[in-house]
């Protein structure tokens, strides 16, 4: 992008570069924001409605638009015209601030994503931890939503969230670094070079230990986005909506917005660090093909884990917060210290990766698949034998 | 209960103390307006205090205005989610006193609505214990299961909540033709979905973790605290008023009790009342199935004047329900009002263990321990 | 349970809900689109014996009130006085409080002709609290008389027929073998 602009500004003699730039990137920044990340954000609210809906046996919204489709777009105008209402004993400044930083935090991450081969903002040679670290920035929006509310249980939710978030970002680091040791990058782009298109070389498959990391990253990632299993920062039974509460209208959208959003940038983590990211074996020479191509794919891959997240809040219940903390400390940081271990110990043995292993891997994986589907089977034969004939109104 | 700190250097003190919260009367919980004062140090809770009361609608003193025949629906709304089996008591209540018999086939009806009503109830117990949990998908799929007992149900009576089906010395209306086929035919239906719950939720590693373990009760404690029906089946009392003390024909159909097992964790934990409901379901869909099967011919409702003027003398009735053993204390003068009418019912006990149980639990487990009592707010403020 | 019994077991039975879910996709959901996307009126589908709002054919009412007397929420307002020339009942005011009516059936169970009814219908929100009491009685009508030899009237016959066949739906004590049937029979 910055040969974009620099092209744009040798064109132009007496604007100042850094004018150029900083025109450049609020326009850009603004096409990023409201022509992707928003609607994705909303069309991910709209697929989590249906979605949830058909595992629950009803259909989700489906009146606004073909199949429901700008449901989203209606409760996004909705919301934007209801009024602000600001209780009287909150801490001003800090409650109008807090959403805009939880969304800062996660807008801040898609700087480095990349899309295609060449469709990324910055290819930042500090890609995955700057993405880490921007991504922490939620954790002090959520403090200051809780915090400033003035509501006990608001703070509550804040305070576990804070926890659950700061928690987490050690098994995820600890699954990222096997990544970075076999990348020998925290480039993104370079991460996604090191991997191949085909599913064998990717590097969720190239041993166990890769395999338990990403695991773990997407379990750790799940936290930090404060989904079920652990949503206890928000859980409705108890704390009507956590740190949340208080918000109204567009205000609360916002922090929805931030956790639909950041279902997807936990997708296209996934997707860059253990799925070989926008690969496609070149099939073309035209480029926009290519790229298009390669956006596809990478879209596609990061919802796959979207939806995988979106399956699993449907199904499994919360975890309380002390058992949450025992998971993270006892389970997840031991396996991932002996997952490092255990990557650093087959780069040594094994430089070159070795293919058995990511064979048996994809075998391994495809059988687990396999097994999954027969269990799906039989569920299916379970519960249609015998089924009952509903009243004439029922399809 | 304050606890102080002082730092080392510079002098600073602050100190601790407990946050008193509100579990409101309106909270996104399914149980009902129900209110708890929380006094909580961080997480762990050191009383919760109950504040009952929100849903009074003084049933029984309407009881005393409306008379014998009256009074049957305002039965519903006792415990409206298991609205049949508080109908028995009643009916059961002006019988005794009235001297009438039910034929059988009307206890028959009697019965199978009974146990309809029981699996409605356990539905909504284990469904909206699960979504407290955290677990949406269970609820709405009892809600589902609960929609089509609900179907069968206005079939039979015309309502799908608060029924009014029986009357005193039977039931109002009899099995509609292909009555029986439809609750075979749901019953066939609903037995693997309650494998299905299992499968989907019972033994899953997170509910269980929630769960066992977590406020145990034990014998003598659920004895003490006049614990009734599940919960108190679940501490390991095989008490069942169905089979204890047989009323209406339940004598006559073969079922077990399910007791708590501590198979998870300790006998008497919230899975164990949890398991007790699900097993009950399946024990209830048995006696539907027998029940079916052997109705006999004859009428369902016997010669019952529409005066009706009871003797003088008091009557306890006492009915199995979902929520354990009811006890209706009926008092008549003889005059086609009943002098007084006191019911007992199980959420009331279960509400007034919550805060013995409650001590040095996570506000998380509060949750989890109301729902697994099954309280509703109907039963317990009447 | 050990360590590694803890990770195998979370994984299982997470594996096993998750098929469950899963298989849920496949499965048509049980929601009925009302009001719009329906292939019938959703009254139509209700039971015949579905308790909804009440309805008077005062054609047959023949003024015996025991339906008000019934009413445990006092949610029936009669008036009706014996004209003291011609001996009949003159019902002047039927009035049913619908927002009061707790739609218990208690009223028609005693009504000898059939003529207090519940219909299918439930469909009746609206913004005034005033619009909820029906009022049956535009001008004073006489009540019915139901001749013993049987109605003979042809305006009457199929009212009178349709309120009798709602009143013999309750069960009497003197109606062991009309509607009872065996479940052989049922099932046949």
């Amino acid at each position: 992008m910055q040969a974009f602009l620099d092209s744009i500004a040798a064109g132009m003699e007496g604007v100042p570069h850094w004018l150029v730039y900083a025109v450049g990137m609020i326009a850009f920044g603004a096409i990023v924001v409201f022509g992707f990340i928003l609607p994705v954000a909303g069309v991910t609210s709209w697929v989590e409605r249906r979605v949830w809906a058909r595992i629950q046996s009803r259909i989700g919204p489906n009146r606004v638009g073909p199949g429901g489709f700008l449901q989203w777009l209606a409760d996004g105008l909705k919301n934007l015209l209801k009024e602000d209402v600001i209780p009287d004993a909150v801490d001003q400044p800090l409650f109008r601030l807090a959403p805009y930083v939880v969304v800062a935090g996660f807008v801040g991450a898609f700087v480095a994503l990349p899309f295609a081969g060449s469709l990324i903002i910055a290819d930042l040679n500090i890609g995955i931890l700057y993405v880490t670290a921007v991504t922490s920035l939620v954790v002090v929006g959520i403090l200051m939503a809780g915090w400033s509310s003035n509501n006990k249980w608001s703070m509550l939710g804040g305070i576990r969230s804070a926890t659950q978030i700061i928690c987490y970002e050690i098994p995820v680091g600890l699954s990222i670094f096997p990544v970075v040791l076999l990348s020998g990058t925290l480039s993104m782009q370079g991460i996604i070079a090191s991997q191949g298109w085909a599913p064998q070389q990717w590097h969720m498959f190239h041993s166990p230990f890769l395999f338990a990391a990403f695991l773990m990253f997407f379990v750790g990632a799940l936290a930090e986005g404060n989904r079920t299993p652990f949503d206890l920062p928000e859980a409705e039974s108890e704390l009507v909506a956590g740190f949340a509460t208080e918000y109204s209208g567009m205000r609360s959208l916002l922090f929805f917005l931030a956790e639909w959003g950041n279902l997807y940038v936990i997708g296209a983590l996934v997707t860059t660090l253990f799925m070989g990211g926008w690969q496609v074996p070149a099939f073309t020479g035209n480029t926009l093909v290519l790229t298009a191509a390669q956006f596809g794919t990478f879209f596609l891959k990061a919802y796959l884990w979207v939806f995988v997240a979106m399956w699993i809040r449907a199904t499994l219940p919360r975890v309380r917060i002390d058992q949450l903390m025992s998971l993270c400390w006892k389970y997840m940081v031991p396996i991932g210290l002996v997952n490092l271990l255990g990557t650093a110990v087959m780069m040594v043995l094994v430089p070159e990766g070795s293919d058995v292993v990511r064979w048996v891997m994809l075998a391994l994986a495809l059988f687990v698949l396999l097994k999954f589907g027969l269990r799906v089977r039989y569920h299916l034969r379970r519960a249609n034998y015998g089924r009952m004939g509903l009243g004439a109104a029922r399809a | 209960m304050s606890v102080e700190v002082e730092f080392a250097e510079g002098g600073e003190a602050f100190g601790t103390e407990e946050m008193t919260l509100n579990m409101g009367p309106q909270h996104p919980s399914t149980h009902g307006v129900l209110r708890f004062i929380v006094k909580a140090d961080g997480e762990v809770m050191r009383a919760a205090v109950p504040d009952i009361g929100y849903l009074h609608r003084s049933l029984e003193k309407i009881a005393e205005k409306v008379g014998w025949h009256g009074f049957m629906p305002y039965t519903d709304r006792v415990d409206y989610v298991a609205a049949m089996t508080t109908n028995q008591a009643w009916a059961m209540a002006g019988e005794a006193l009235g001297g009438i018999v039910v034929p059988r086939r009307g206890e028959y009806c009697r019965i199978i609505a009974c146990e309809l009503g029981r699996i409605c109830s356990h539905l909504l117990a284990v469904g909206a214990m699960g979504m407290d949990i955290g677990a949406i998908t269970p609820f709405t799929h009892a809600i589902r299961e609960r929609e089509l007992i609900n179907d069968l149900l206005e079939e039979l009576c015309g309502s799908r909540l608060t029924f009014n089906y029986m009357r005193i010395g039977g039931v109002a209306w009899d099995l509609p033709p292909g009555y029986a086929t439809k609750v075979r035919r749901f019953l066939d239906h609903f037995e693997p979905i309650v494998d299905e719950f299992d499968d989907l939720l019972s033994h899953n590693k997170i509910y269980v973790e929630r769960l066992a373990n977590v406020a145990v009760v034990t014998r003598e404690m659920a004895i003490a605290y006049n614990l009734v029906g599940p919960n108190l089946r679940a501490s390991g009392v095989p008490y069942d008023l169905r089979k204890n003390r047989p009323y209406s024909v339940y004598s006559d159909f073969e079922f077990d009790v399910p007791v708590g097992q501590g198979f998870h964790g300790t006998v008497g934990d919230c899975w164990d009342r949890y398991a007790v409901r699900i097993e009950e379901m399946r024990q209830s869909a048995r006696i539907l199935r027998q029940a079916v099967e052997g109705l006999p011919e004859g009428p369902v409702i016997a010669k019952v004047p529409r005066n009706f003027k009871p003797a003088a003398g008091e009557f306890h009735s006492r009915v199995e329900t979902a929520r354990g053993d009811q006890s209706w204390y009926v008092v008549s003068d003889g005059s086609e009002y009943p002098y007084r009418v006191h019911i007992r019912t199980g959420s009331f006990s279960a509400m007034s263990i919550v805060d013995a149980l409650a001590r040095g639990l996570m506000i998380a487990d509060l949750i989890a321990v109301i729902a697994s009592f099954d309280i509703v707010a109907p039963e317990v403020d009447r | 349970m050990g360590y590694v019994g803890n990770i195998m077991s979370t994984m299982t039975t997470i594996f096993e809900g998750m098929a469950v879910t899963f298989s849920h996709f496949f499965r048509t959901p049980y929601t009925i689109q009302y009001p719009d996307r329906m292939p019938v009126r959703i009254q139509d589908t209700l039971p015949y014996r579905y308790r909804g709002f009440l309805e008077v054919d005062l054609e047959i009412c023949t003024g015996c009130l025991a339906c008000e007397r019934a009413c445990p929420i006092d949610c029936i307002y009669i008036e009706a006085r014996k004209d003291k020339e011609t001996k009949q009942m003159i019902l002047e005011r039927f009035d049913i409080d619908l927002a009061k009516c707790m739609y218990c059936g208690l009223c028609s169970e005693p009504c000898p002709t059939g003529s207090i009814h519940h219909t299918r219908e439930f469909e009746g929100a609206d913004f005034s609290l005033e619009s909820m009491v029906r009022r049956y009685v535009k001008v004073p009508v006489p009540a019915y008389k139901p001749k013993k030899a049987g109605e003979d009237d042809p305006a009457i016959v199929p009212i009178l027929e349709r309120g009798m066949r709602y009143v013999n739906e309750f069960a009497t004590a003197d109606s062991p073998g009309s509607k009872v049937v065996t479940p052989e029979e049922v099932d046949a």
